[in-house]
């Protein structure tokens, strides 16, 4: 409803928006006929009516805009708050089920073991959201150091791989020739684990994935984290980098997830002096995430 | 001893409290979409005492099941268990129909209490309605009825067969009534989904024939060769409570 309600103010306002336009132009036009001598009222008028469009086009502009991401804001709230919730909610059900019942060893141990990957799930999300916020302050500058790009990935992927308890074979890694990059190690590892993370989660239960450097042109090395998982329709290839989206429709409440992980991707390429993109041949036919990251002097 | 069904798609969630309801005495039955819960449901095949129901479940949302169980004519008391603890989500859970809400992460003792509290209510509401049935009708005949050496006794859920009993679930039960008030006509899969399931879409008129085949197996001697429960081919069922004699 509350959508709905967005979407019809957004269709209104540009409705608005092109009706002024028309209606000055209309105006300017039947006046420009009726007194068409006057160089200087001429010029004035077209300064003073390119201005008066610039002025109604941007406002509309920013208002669908703002009203997109409200929009977003509401759906970043609800998965954020369920990402923090949930987690806690199931260490502290487990935590009063071994206070307040008798449980055998082999259960207990099953419950540390689940408590203990909730929190984590807990860290991750929490460490996100953080992460986002320090992006965002221009202020914080990375903390560039020279790093070796292979060491990081081949940590990343034993980092997932024990996570969510992947046969090697299912996530190969080519390394291309080593390479060295001035980066923030913190950022460098979060971005790489975030494309191997939506890898793995975008997989659904038949995880096949495909890591991968070479260098480009001497100047950049670009990673390539591929996989033949859900696909990314066309229309959604840029978009998904934005922060707080996430594409509409099924998958999306399928697949847990709070919108910040490409986010974070590319703005630790773009701090890098890099640049992110994915590439895909459509929904169900995989999809292919690249991150370029410039090669140290 | 009473059956929860948990909806919740978090399975570690879904496991802790399978584990603790059990200690509690409950059978506890699990579904990890809302599609999977409406089918279990609706079905009849198991009757639910109480529903625990999560709001963020992959495909079918907490809030539409909800709402379309009710519509459906099932009344099992739910409780919404979700993180969306915002009032508006509070009072859309109840408009959809829930009996109860609360929000994560809970009290397990709580959780527990409410859960009673619903049984509580249930079983109360069951005991007076029998009791006010017992002042105005007293003696009311048994809901029972009877033909050649078998008999059902609604009231009871259960079917007797010479000496043996068999219990029935309470959709079996209502199938076999609407077939016995309409003893000798023949009656079509539709009127049934409709009359007895309160179903009015297009839905797959053969999960009847499933309980046709349950049935079968209760009251006929020979279930490949029914002589009670005979199949109107491309229309339904005609229950005949008194079979010609076989030739």
């Amino acid at each position: 409803m509350v959508v709905a309600g967005r979407r019809k103010s957004i269709a209104f306002f540009i409705a608005l928006g092109a009706g002024l336009i028309s209606v000055i132009l209309l105006l300017y036009i039947g006046g420009v006929l009726f007194d068409w001598r006057s160089g200087i009222l001429l010029f004035l008028g077209i300064l003073l009516l390119t201005m008066i469009i610039s002025g109604v086009v941007l406002n509309t502009a920013f208002l669908v805009r703002e009203i997109r991401r409200n929009e977003q804001h509401d759906a970043f709230i609800n998965a954020v708050t369920h990402e923090l919730k949930t987690p806690v909610a199931a260490i502290r059900l487990y935590l009063e089920t071994l206070q307040t019942r008798a449980v055998d060893e082999p259960k207990r141990k099953e419950f540390y073991g689940i408590m203990l990957q909730e929190s984590d799930r807990l860290l991750t999300t929490i460490e996100q959201v953080l992460r986002t916020g320090r992006m965002g302050a221009a202020s914080r500058k990375p903390n560039l150091l020279p790093i070796d790009l292979s060491g990081v990935v081949g940590e990343c992927l034993a980092r997932a791989r024990i996570l969510h308890d992947i046969r090697p074979e299912s996530l190969e890694y080519h390394p291309g020739p080593p390479v060295t990059i001035l980066g923030d190690l913190d950022e460098v590892r979060a971005a790489i684990l975030n494309l191997i993370e939506n890898a793995v989660k975008y997989s659904g239960s038949d995880v096949k994935i495909t890591v991968e450097t070479a260098s480009v042109d001497g100047k950049y090395v670009s990673l390539r984290v591929r996989d033949e998982g859900a696909g990314i329709p066309r229309t959604e290839l840029k978009r998904i980098f934005k922060r707080f989206y996430r594409v509409p429709g099924s998958l999306a409440a399928r697949v847990k997830g709070i919108g910040l992980g490409l986010f974070i991707v590319r703005s630790v390429a773009k701090r890098h002096g890099g640049r992110a993109w994915a590439e895909s041949e459509g929904l169900g036919r995989g999809s292919t995430f690249v991150l370029q990251l410039p090669i140290a002097k | 001893m009473s059956l929860i069904l948990i909806v919740e798609d978090e399975k570690h969630l879904a496991e802790g409290l399978r584990f603790n309801l059990e200690a509690e005495g409950y059978q506890v039955q699990l579904a990890e979409t809302g599609e999977a819960a409406l089918e279990l449901l609706v079905s009849g095949e198991q009757t639910f005492d109480v529903v625990i129901l999560d709001v963020m479940l992959p495909g079918k949302d907490g809030f539409t099941v909800m709402s379309e169980l009710r519509q459906a004519g099932n009344f099992v008391p739910t409780l919404m268990l979700t993180a969306r603890g915002r009032s508006e989500d509070v009072l859309k859970g109840f408009s959809a129909g829930a009996d109860d809400y609360l929000t994560k992460p809970f009290d397990l003792s709580i959780l527990i209490a409410r859960i009673r509290g619903l049984l509580r209510r249930h079983e109360w509401l069951r005991t007076s309605l029998n009791h006010e049935n017992a002042v105005s009708t007293s003696p009311k005949p048994r809901d029972t009825f009877t033909f050649g050496d078998k008999s059902v006794q609604f009231d009871l859920l259960q079917l007797r067969v010479r000496e043996q009993t068999f219990p029935l679930t309470l959709m079996e039960a209502n199938v076999l009534r609407y077939l016995i008030e309409h003893e000798g006509t023949p009656v079509s899969r539709k009127s049934m989904l409709e009359q007895v399931w309160g179903l009015h879409e297009d839905t797959d008129t053969r999960a009847i024939d499933n309980f046709i085949v349950r049935l079968r197996r209760y009251i006929e001697d020979d279930p490949t060769r029914p002589r009670h429960l005979l199949t109107v081919r491309g229309l339904g069922y005609r229950f005949v409570a008194i079979p010609a004699k076989k030739d």
